[in-house]
């Protein structure tokens, strides 16, 4: 069992990390999908070498779309393009689409893109079925890279590493306010550590990455203790008090005393939900998946006492989750880098 | 290796799996017309209110209420208008002081998030502040 805290006041370290939250969250680190690029074919520059304009990852979820690109440059310059064309192309207007068409956006995770269009298959008349809820199949994310007029309106971010950054670093900002009501763990980094987190993401090091995210990201007890859960949560956005109970300080940092925990909801083709999604109900009993989904998607998924079946399925990190998975514990071990939990729901066939 | 609690059970029985199947074609139409209903875009408004920070200017009025389906990107477009300032002026927002949001989050997602007292506080600067 590894130790990630240390005894920096804000740390989760009043315990080391449970051996089953390391496993999930290396899971989920080494977690790919696969990837097949291939150059429009109207804007392939002449004297291209057209036989080879297709090139295939195996790109890790937590990883984005800007920082393939230099790979894929290499790729391109090296096989498929001629001398002439290296010197004209400019990399910033460089851009992706699915094959559907859908724009793909420069802040998303790779995982969460690959995601999204499963489900967005799986409302098309043409989907052959390959999102059966039994094995969700893995078939290659088809790419089409745009080598100019990017329509940046949309795309909202140039792909810049730099802008990726940004924006990562500011989802790791927005989920840290979400479970405090406060960025202070953020804010609390040296700035070195923040760019070492950085880095983790750009040399897909779990070790460093997760050096740093430990500080910041809420880890799950060995086994819960007995203290009262915590009062309900109230509209109140203020930061709970620290606790005087010396009883109650062991969870302090733990994934079961969040004021709420960083959560999406994607539906295909939209809309992307988010709200507050407390760890724990009023009853006290742990606010699990099922929940979650009959509370924000009841006509998807009933509630029970209901019998009608579920109209739908969920993904995290491209896995069918169980509807008993407590949101808090999905928050501590199969977020994603930037702290977020991806709900992706999809038609069930 | 202790279970931890909130980690999903391992059954290991295919009669547990978790998402019952429909009853075919039948399920999933009616599965894509609730998505329809979903798709609706709420028309409501939100109280956003509009903070400057350091020496951005304070505008006459702070309190607007914007359309909860719109994407943050649209909020800050319209602060810009209203401060008259060009596309290439910097202009930095946050909310609570605290971080940028993502251009494509909605008013309505970081309302439900973040509103304090009925409204939701986007700070402005013209200086990269929380970053």
């Amino acid at each position: 069992m590894s130790t990630y805290g240390t005894t920096r006041h804000h740390a989760p370290s009043a315990f080391s990390t449970p051996a089953s939250t390391t496993l999930f969250r290396r899971l989920t680190w080494e977690g790919t999908v696969p990837l097949e690029i291939r150059v429009d074919p109207k804007e392939l520059p002449a004297n291209s070498d057209r036989g080879l304009e297709c090139y295939y990852i195996q790109a890790p979820r937590v990883s984005y779309l800007p920082l393939l690109m230099p790979e894929i440059r290499r790729f391109l310059m090296d096989v498929v393009f001629d001398e002439a064309a290296n010197k004209i192309l400019k990399e910033e207007d460089w851009w992706f689409e699915s094959e559907e068409g859908t724009l793909l956006k420069w802040h998303w995770p790779i995982g969460l893109i690959y995601d999204n269009h499963t489900i967005s298959s799986s409302i098309r008349p043409s989907s052959q079925a390959s999102t059966s809820q039994y094995s969700v199949q893995v078939n290659p994310l088809k790419l089409i890279l745009h080598l100019a007029s990017p329509p940046t309106e949309k795309l909202l971010l140039s792909p810049t590493a730099e802008a990726c950054k940004q924006a990562f670093m500011g989802q790791l900002k927005e989920a840290d306010f979400i479970r405090w009501g406060s960025t202070k763990r953020m804010t609390g980094l040296r700035k070195a550590e923040q760019d070492g987190i950085w880095e983790g993401i750009k040399e897909h090091n779990f070790d460093d990455y997760w050096r740093v995210a430990s500080k910041v990201v809420p880890t799950t007890a060995p086994a819960r203790t007995n203290s009262p859960p915590p009062p309900p949560s109230s509209a109140s956005m203020h930061s709970r008090p620290p606790s005087a109970d010396p009883q109650g300080a062991p969870d302090r940092d733990g994934a079961y005393s969040v004021r709420s925990v960083p959560v999406r909801l994607y539906l295909p083709d939209g809309p992307v939900m988010q709200d507050l999604v407390p760890p724990t109900l009023d009853d006290g009993l742990p606010h699990t998946l099922a929940h979650y989904l009959s509370t924000h998607l009841p006509l998807l998924f009933p509630q029970p006492p209901s019998s009608d079946p579920n109209l739908a399925y969920a993904l995290i990190q491209g896995v069918l989750a169980p509807p008993e998975s407590e949101m808090a514990w999905l928050g501590a071990c199969m977020a994603g880098a930037d702290g977020w939990v991806n709900v992706c729901v999809g038609i069930a066939r | 290796m202790a279970q931890v609690p909130g980690s999903p059970d391992e059954t290991g029985k295919h009669a547990s799996l978790p998402w019952t199947p429909g009853d075919g074609g039948e399920s999933a139409l009616e599965a894509i017309q609730v998505l329809e209903t979903y798709k609706k875009k709420d028309p409501s408004k939100v109280v956003v209110r509009f903070k400057a920070v350091g020496n951005a200017p304070i505008m006459k009025t702070n309190f607007y209420k914007i359309t909860a389906a719109n994407r943050f990107q649209a909020v800050i477009q319209f602060l810009r208008k209203e401060l008259g300032w060009k596309a290439g002026d910097p202009l930095f927002t946050y909310i609570n002081l605290a971080f940028s949001p993502a251009p494509d989050d909605t008013v309505s997602n970081l309302y439900k998030s973040f509103a304090t007292e009925g409204h939701l506080i986007v700070n402005y600067s013209t200086t990269a502040a929380w970053g």
